[in-house]
């Protein structure tokens, strides 16, 4: 099914490494140097800004192809008309992407990547337009599900067959809009996108173990941090709900959902973290470790509208203690065991890959951040008791 | 092949040892398995909520604790920070330097945080600088941009140079008649001192790892500038000359350095500068999509040339 042999992507794989090695000192330059001649690929790869530019301008190209072909070749084609057309260079778009694999052997090239995308987009769009645009009599409401059913189904083909993992994410998303045409309800909704993902979860479960320590498991990982993150956002009420913004700070109604099962998605928003945690430690899984932190964070920030409490302004400031002790308390457990390993995990850093990540976050995140956390004027908050000063016991101004 | 399959082959052949063989096959069953990104990114997570925290408490509640709490308190806060980072640091030195402690970082960037919130408050509530905004991030910029260099800290480094961004947008903003081409020049004047003292610091060899740092600040806000001077409908020829100039420049600096980011920049930015000039002459839509489905295929056909003269260096 995948288009590249598992032994060049074992190759490509053990190419990584041994850079990786060479750079923390594991490796001589001269073993380096030597070993590096036995992994060389067939495989035609860039690094990943020449592969993202590869990728922009493939996507001008085809899409400027596809919109000239319709605007130049058609004149005032009907919707059924352009959605032939857009299924017809969806399968253009799969097959010049099949090619330039088979034929160019591009890997994670940009090029093959943004024609497999595009292949997607035409299909979604060109089944839109084809079978439900102004077709009579009308087609049923839950027939439009074909639509992201067929997205989803694309997608997972696209991710098994060329191994992009953002497919695999666009398979899930996908997947959000399909219970909306089954049914209207908000809880049943919920409840189906949960029950996609977790057959999803169900089966990289079962498949992941044959991939261990194989240049597939960091693929199977991915997917199932996504899978987990899936299930969790869709499982918070509070964070899944479509007018977010709106609703943030007064939080979601319970009444829009029945009281039992708001109940059960609190209950299992406090489950998930944990559950999550254990399953990443226990594998060793660095995204799904991630991912379950990241549960355990949302957890703490939306437990508050979820039960209608009051939010405080120094809630953040209990998160941040909250956080850094717990990550000062491991690194200093870590760091006590003999020769700062305990269970099989470190707080030192092993790769060359962790120090680059770093360094680009520090500088990238460094300029974000004085945006976020300058203050702005004083606003009435809802526990604001004494209005701006005036009634005597606030100060001079009102502007802070 | 696995990667254990050829770690056994290559101890065989005697190209790694019994020792490295042991490290490398452990290290890739994830044994021991490091937590430090995790652990890293925790601590910087904590450190932003707590700050962004102290700065909401404080504009919500300054009027009810007053100002002698809060200072006493925000005050109290940078103290123990910077005893913590002038009492715990190593000596200079003008090479990178390691943190003495896997906290040290943090604890710095909570400290250059929390002199922002500060001094947000005496501003707008004292009025210290009398409204002199500018002179507040000018001051604040000269004060990271020592400690960066001090303490060896991109994060430091990139808050002073948001800073200095800052000071240069705010000053023209109390020019009476400012207006996008200011804006612009001010831009130039931003990348001129900024790439200018990135030079002259690698030339003189102190931290000569931040310049990469500066580069990329450099040549986002330089393109970004140009091409919104190429936009202007009229009078933009020498904006798109220096456009083309920078574009060229980015591109031969990231081929000789193997820096592809520049190349990437070069390629984006001096397409859309060119097109954004050549669109004008167009008319009619099947005209302009002929335009980009040619021009995009010259412009993969030479990035492609270059992914394979430069294969996977990175």
């Amino acid at each position: 099914m995948r288009l590249y042999t598992a032994s060049s992507e074992e190759t490509l794989r053990a190419s990584k490494l041994l850079k990786d090695w060479a750079g923390e000192g594991y490796l001589t330059k001269e073993q380096y140097q030597h070993l590096k001649q036995e992994t060389i690929s067939e495989l035609r790869t860039t690094n990943i800004f020449l592969r993202l530019v590869l990728f922009l301008f493939t996507l001008i190209i085809v899409a400027g192809a596809a919109a000239l072909f319709l605007e130049g070749f058609l004149s005032r084609p009907s919707d059924q008309t352009s959605g032939i057309f857009l299924l017809i260079f969806a399968a253009v778009s799969y097959a010049a992407a099949e090619v330039a694999v088979s034929q160019a052997r591009l890997y994670r090239y940009g090029i093959e990547e943004a024609l497999a995308v595009c292949s997607v987009v035409f299909l979604c769009a060109g089944l839109m337009f084809a079978i439900f645009s102004g077709s009579y009599p009308p087609k049923p409401y839950q027939a439009h599900s074909v639509v992201p059913a067929a997205g989803v189904v694309f997608s997972l083909w696209i991710w098994r067959r060329f191994g992009p993992w953002y497919a695999f994410l666009a398979a899930m998303i996908f997947a959000v809009f399909i219970p909306g045409y089954w049914t209207s309800s908000p809880w049943a909704q919920h409840l189906i996108v949960v029950a996609f993902y977790t057959v999803g979860l169900i089966c990289v479960a079962v498949v992941r173990p044959r991939h261990r320590f194989d240049y597939l498991d960091d693929d199977y990982s991915l997917v199932e941090a996504f899978l987990w993150l899936g299930i969790y956002l869709a499982v918070n009420l509070q964070l899944s709900s479509l007018n977010v913004r709106a609703q943030w700070w007064v939080g979601t109604q319970a009444a829009e959902f029945p009281r039992p099962f708001y109940c059960t998605t609190w209950v299992l928003i406090w489950c998930l973290p944990p559950v999550i945690l254990v399953r990443g430690t226990r594998q060793k899984d660095r995204f799904v470790i991630a991912v379950g932190t990241i549960a355990a964070i949302l957890t703490f920030v939306s437990n508050k509208p979820y039960l209608g409490w009051q939010r405080h302004t120094w809630d953040p400031i209990l998160l941040g203690v909250l956080l850094t002790g717990v990550a000062l308390y491991i690194r200093r457990w870590l760091a006590r065991g003999p020769g700062g390993i305990r269970h099989g995990f470190t707080a030192a850093r092993l790769s060359g890959r962790d120090k680059r990540w770093m360094s680009i976050g520090s500088a990238g995140l460094g300029l974000v951040s004085p945006q976020s956390i300058t203050p702005s004027a004083q606003t009435k908050s809802p526990d604001f008791r004494f209005g701006g000063g005036a009634s005597g016991g606030g100060g001079a101004g009102g502007d802070y | 092949m696995t990667i254990f399959a050829r770690l056994e082959n290559w101890k065989e052949q005697g190209a790694i040892s019994q020792e490295q063989y042991a490290l490398l096959s452990s290290l890739s069953r994830g044994e021991p398995f490091s937590l430090f990104l995790e652990l890293n990114l925790l601590l910087y997570a904590g450190v932003l909520a707590f700050v962004a925290g102290l700065g909401w408490t404080v504009a919500t509640w300054s009027q009810q604790l007053g100002d002698v709490v809060v200072l006493t308190v925000v005050s109290a806060i940078l103290i123990a920070c910077f005893w913590y980072i002038f009492s715990h640091a190593l000596a200079w030195s003008p090479t990178e330097t390691p943190a003495p402690s896997p906290v040290f970082d943090y604890v710095l960037y909570l400290g250059s945080l929390v002199w922002c919130v500060e001094l947000a408050y005496m501003e707008n509530r004292l009025g210290v600088l009398s409204g002199q905004w500018d002179l507040y991030l000018l001051a604040t910029a000269v004060l990271f941009f020592f400690l960066a260099y001090r303490f060896d800290n991109r994060f430091v480094l990139s808050l002073a140079l948001s800073s200095l961004a800052g000071w240069f947008g705010l000053k023209i903003s109390h020019w009476s008649s400012h207006q996008d081409a200011m804006y612009r020049q001010c831009a130039l004047l931003y990348c001129l001192l900024v790439g200018g003292g990135a030079v002259l610091l690698q030339r003189r060899s102190l931290k000569p790892h931040f310049f990469n740092t500066y580069l990329n600040i450099v040549a986002n806000v330089l393109s970004w500038a140009l091409l919104f001077g190429v936009f202007e409908p009229e009078g933009y020829s020498l904006w798109f000359l220096a456009l083309l100039v920078a574009c060229g420049v980015s591109l031969a600096w990231g081929l000789k350095r193997r820096q592809f980011a520049f190349v990437a920049y070069a390629a984006v930015y001096g397409y859309i500068g060119v097109s954004s000039v050549l669109i004008r002459g167009i008319n009619g839509f099947t005209a302009v999509l002929t335009y980009f489905v040619i021009t995009a295929v010259v412009m993969l056909v030479a990035l492609v040339q270059i992914a394979r003269r430069f294969g996977r260096l990175a």
